[in-house]
C-alpha cells in the first residue's frame, strides 16, 4: 500500500514539475513553468478540437497529432499524447450528442440517447453528464492502474519468449472476438498487418525483406505513415462520397442550462457506477474493450431499467453508462501496454509507435528503469480527466461553432495537415506518397467491410511476435510443443483456442451481434 | 454501417453463383496480396536447423493470409451477402493528386507553395467547392501552417522554393 502512494506521489511530482523557462526577451531572467501540466492541457484541447470534427475518430485524431509531439522530451510527449487521446474521446462524444455523427464506434451508442436529449433542448445536461461520468470513471481507472501496475509487472518478469508469444496470440484473438463484424475478416486483417510488418530489414540477419531496393522501405513501413493513411486519408475519402453536407443535422438551438438537475444526477449515478465497473474490466482484457464496453453498458442499462422503452428517446442513463464505460476502458487499456508492453488496441498501438520513436521499448523494464515516465503518465491521466471537466464544459459553445464549419473547407485542410505531419517525421516525400497509397487501400478495405484497426494492431505486434517465436524455438531447439508444455504458455494458448471456438459457434455469435445491434437502429 | 452508399442493382454483370460479391472480391484481393508477398520473399533464406531464416516468418504469414483469403472467397460463394459498393471517383482521385503534388513539390518548392497548391487540388474533390471562399481559406491555412510548424512546433521545414534560398 505504501508503495502505491509513493508511486503515485512520484507520478504527481513529475506532472507538477516546474521547468525554468528563460526566453531571450527576458534577458537572462527565467520563469518557472509547469511544463507537463501545460502539455497535458494543450493535448486535451487540441485533441478535443480535432476529435470534435465530424467523421474523425479517436484513432485518426491521435495518428494526425502524433507528429506534433516528436520534438518534445519523452515524458512530455507521452503525457501530451495521453491528453490528446482523452480530448479526442471527449470530442467524439460531443459530436455524437450534438450532430448525431459518432466519430468512432465507441460513441455510437451515446448518439442514440444523447442526440435525442439534444433535440429536446437538453444538450447541456447530456454533455455535462458525459463529462462527469467520464471523470468519475477516469478517477476509478487511474487508481486501478496504479494498484494493478506493480504486481502485473512482476508477473511479466516471469514471462519467457514462449509466454510472450502466447500472450500476443491471446491478445489478437481477443481483438477478433471483441470486434464488430466477421471473425474471419478480422483475422485476415491481423495477418495482413503482420505481413506488412515484415517489410524492411530482418532484425537478426539484416537481410532486406520485400523492400524492392527502395531505400525508404529498407527500414520498414513507417508506423505513423500507415496509421495516417489508413485512418486519416481513408476517412476523408470515405466521408467525401458519403456526401459531407447532406446528413448533417446540427442541433440549432443554443446550448443553455449546462448543469443537470438533481433528478438527472440521481438517475445517472448508478448507471455511471455500473458503466465504470463494466468498462474497467473489459478494458484490461487484451484486445481492447473500449468499443464493446460502451455497447455492453448500454445493453445492461436497458435490461435493468424499469421502463426500457425510454431508451432511444433521451434517457440520461443511456448517455451516462456508455460514456463512463468507454472512458474507463480507454484508461484501463493502458495496463497491458505499461506492464506487459503489449498494445491491446489500435490507439495503444499508436502509443507504442510514439514510444519507439522516443527510443523507449514498452514493457516491464520501463516500469523499473524509468518509473518517472510510467507514473508520470498515470498521474497525468487523472489530471487530463480533470482538465476535460474544467475546460471543456465552458467551451462547449466553441465546439458547437466548429461543427458548423462546412466539410468542403475542412477536408482540404485536413489533407494538408496530414501531408505536412507525415513529411515532418522523416523529411521524406516518399512517406507522403506511401501514406496516400495506404489511404486508397484503407478506402478499399472500408468498401469491402474490412476493419482497418486489427491491421494496425497486427502491424505493431508483428516484429515482437516474430522475435519471441524465434527465440522460443531456438531455446527449445526447434521443438514447437514448447508453447503447450510450459504451463503458463499452455493456459494462455488454451484460452485463445477456447475463445476462438466460442466466437465461431453460431449461438455465441448471435449474442455478440445482439450487443452490437443498437448501432443499426 | 449506415453511412455506406447504396449498392449496385442486382442485374450486374457478375455471375450469380457469387452470392456475396463484396466478400468474394475482398478475399480474392487478399489472395493476390498473399501470392505477391510469397513471390517477393521467395529469394530469402528459409529455416536452417532450429533457427528461423529471414524468409521464414514472411512466408508463414503469407501462407496464412492465402488460406484466409480463400476462406473468405468460399464464404462469399456460399452465403448471401452484400453486393459490391459503388466507388466514387472524384474524392479519391483529387485527394490522391493533392497528396502526390505535395510529395513532388515540397522539396523543390518549399512548404508555402506546395501546401497552397495541394489545398486547391484537394478542394476539387467535391462539387460543392466555391472557389473564392476556398482560396481565402487556403491562404489563411497556409499562413497558419507557416507559423505553426516551424515556430510553434520547432520542425525544420523549408518554407520557400529552393532557388530563392541560393
Amino acid at each position: 500500500m505504501g508503495d502505491l502512494f509513493s508511486n503515485l506521489g512520484l507520478g504527481f511530482g513529475v506532472v507538477f514539475q516546474f521547468v525554468q523557462w528563460s526566453p531571450a526577451f527576458l534577458h537572462g531572467m527565467s520563469i518557472p513553468v509547469p511544463m507537463n501540466i501545460l502539455l497535458c492541457l494543450i493535448g486535451a484541447l487540441v485533441g478535443t478540437l480535432v476529435g470534435v470534427l465530424p467523421g474523425i475518430g479517436t484513432i485518426a485524431t491521435v495518428a494526425m497529432l502524433l507528429p506534433i509531439t516528436f520534438g518534445l522530451p519523452p515524458v512530455g510527449a507521452l503525457i501530451m499524447l495521453a491528453g490528446i487521446y482523452y480530448g479526442a474521446q471527449y470530442g467524439g462524444s460531443t459530436t455524437s450528442i450534438l450532430v448525431n455523427i459518432p466519430g468512432e464506434a465507441g460513441s455510437v451508442v451515446t448518439a442514440l440517447d444523447g442526440f435525442q436529449m439534444a433535440k429536446q433542448g437538453r444538450a447541456g445536461p447530456a454533455l455535462a453528464i458525459a463529462a462527469i461520468g467520464s471523470f468519475f470513471a477516469g478517477c476509478v481507472a487511474t487508481v486501478l492502474i496504479a494498484v494493478l501496475g506493480a504486481p502485473l509487472t512482476k508477473l511479466a518478469l516471469a514471462f519467457g519468449p514462449a509466454e510472450y508469444f502466447s500472450l500476443m496470440v491471446l491478445g489478437l484473438i481477443f481483438a477478433v472476438v471483441l470486434a464488430k463484424g466477421s471473425v474471419l475478416k478480422a483475422i485476415a486483417m491481423i495477418v495482413f498487418g503482420l505481413l506488412l510488418s515484415m517489410v524492411g530489414s530482418d532484425i537478426e540477419t539484416g537481410a532486406s525483406r520485400m523492400s524492392f531496393n527502395i531505400p525508404e522501405l529498407a527500414d520498414g513501413l513507417g508506423f505513423a505513415t500507415v496509421a495516417m493513411g489508413l485512418f486519416g486519408f481513408a476517412e476523408i475519402i470515405r466521408n467525401l462520397d458519403a456526401g459531407g453536407e447532406g446528413d448533417r443535422e446540427l442541433v440549432q438551438q443554443k446550448v443553455t442550462g449546462l448543469m443537470p438537475t438533481r433528478k438527472d444526477m440521481k438517475d445517472s449515478a448508478p448507471a455511471i457506477l455500473r458503466g465504470t465497473v463494466l468498462g474497467s474490466i473489459l478494458g484490461i482484457l487484451p484486445g481492447g474493450g473500449a468499443v464493446i464496453a460502451s455497447f455492453a453498458a448500454y445493453t445492461l442499462e436497458k435490461k435493468l431499467a424499469r421502463d426500457p422503452s425510454r431508451f432511444g428517446r433521451g434517457a440520461i442513463e443511456g448517455v451516462a453508462a456508455p460514456e463512463s464505460a468507454n472512458n474507463a476502458a480507454a484508461q484501463t487499456s493502458f495496463i497491458p501496454l505499461l506492464t506487459l508492453g503489449i498494445p491491446p488496441n489500435a490507439v495503444m498501438a499508436l502509443m507504442v509507435g510514439a514510444m519507439t520513436i522516443h527510443g523507449i521499448v514498452p514493457g516491464p523494464q520501463v516500469m523499473q528503469k524509468q518509473p518517472e515516465l510510467v507514473w508520470g503518465m498515470i498521474a497525468s491521466m487523472w489530471v487530463g480527466n480533470l482538465m476535460l471537466l474544467v475546460i471543456n464544459l465552458p467551451l462547449v459553445g466553441i465546439w458547437v461553432r466548429l461543427l458548423r464549419v462546412p466539410y468542403r473547407l475542412m477536408f482540404p485542410s485536413i489533407v494538408i495537415f496530414c501531408c505536412i505531419g507525415i513529411y515532418s517525421v522523416n523529411n521524406a516525400p516518399t512517406d507522403v506518397v506511401l501514406a496516400g497509397m495506404f489511404g486508397l487501400i484503407g478506402y478499399w478495405l472500408i468498401k469491402h467491410d474490412f476493419e482497418p484497426a486489427p491491421l494496425l494492431l497486427g502491424m505493431v505486434l508483428g516484429p515482437l511476435m516474430e522475435e519471441n517465436l524465434r527465440r522460443a524455438l531456438l531455446i527449445s531447439r526447434g521443438d514447437a510443443t514448447v508453447f503447450l508444455t510450459r504451463p503458463l504458455s499452455a493456459s494462455l494458448m488454451a484460452i485463445s483456442a477456447f475463445l476462438l471456438v466460442l466466437a465461431l459457434l453460431p449461438a455465441l455469435r448471435k449474442k455478440r451481434d445482439e450487443v452490437f445491434v443498437e448501432s443499426e437502429s | 454501417m449506415s453511412d455506406m452508399p447504396s449498392h449496385v442493382p442486382d442485374d450486374s454483370v457478375l455471375p450469380n453463383w457469387i452470392k456475396a460479391p463484396q466478400d468474394f472480391f475482398g478475399g480474392l484481393a487478399l489472395v493476390a496480396i498473399a501470392l505477391f508477398a510469397l513471390w517477393a520473399s521467395s529469394d530469402l533464406q528459409g529455416m536452417h536447423g532450429f533457427s528461423f531464416g529471414a524468409g521464414t516468418a514472411p512466408r508463414m504469414f503469407g501462407v496464412l493470409l492465402l488460406v484466409l483469403g480463400f476462406a473468405i472467397m468460399v464464404v462469399g460463394v456460399l452465403t448471401e451477402g452484400p453486393s459490391l459498393a459503388v466507388y466514387a471517383w472524384r474524392g479519391p482521385l483529387f485527394v490522391s493528386l493533392a497528396i502526390l503534388s505535395f510529395a513532388a513539390s515540397i522539396r523543390p518548392m518549399g512548404m508555402i507553395f506546395s501546401a497552397m497548391a495541394s489545398f486547391m487540388i484537394a478542394a476539387l474533390g467535391t462539387h460543392e467547392t466555391q472557389w473564392k471562399e476556398t482560396f481565402i481559406v487556403g491562404v489563411c491555412l497556409t499562413a497558419f501552417c507557416a507559423l505553426l510548424f516551424p515556430y510553434a512546433l520547432g520542425l525544420p521545414l523549408q518554407m520557400l522554393p529552393s532557388f530563392l534560398n541560393r
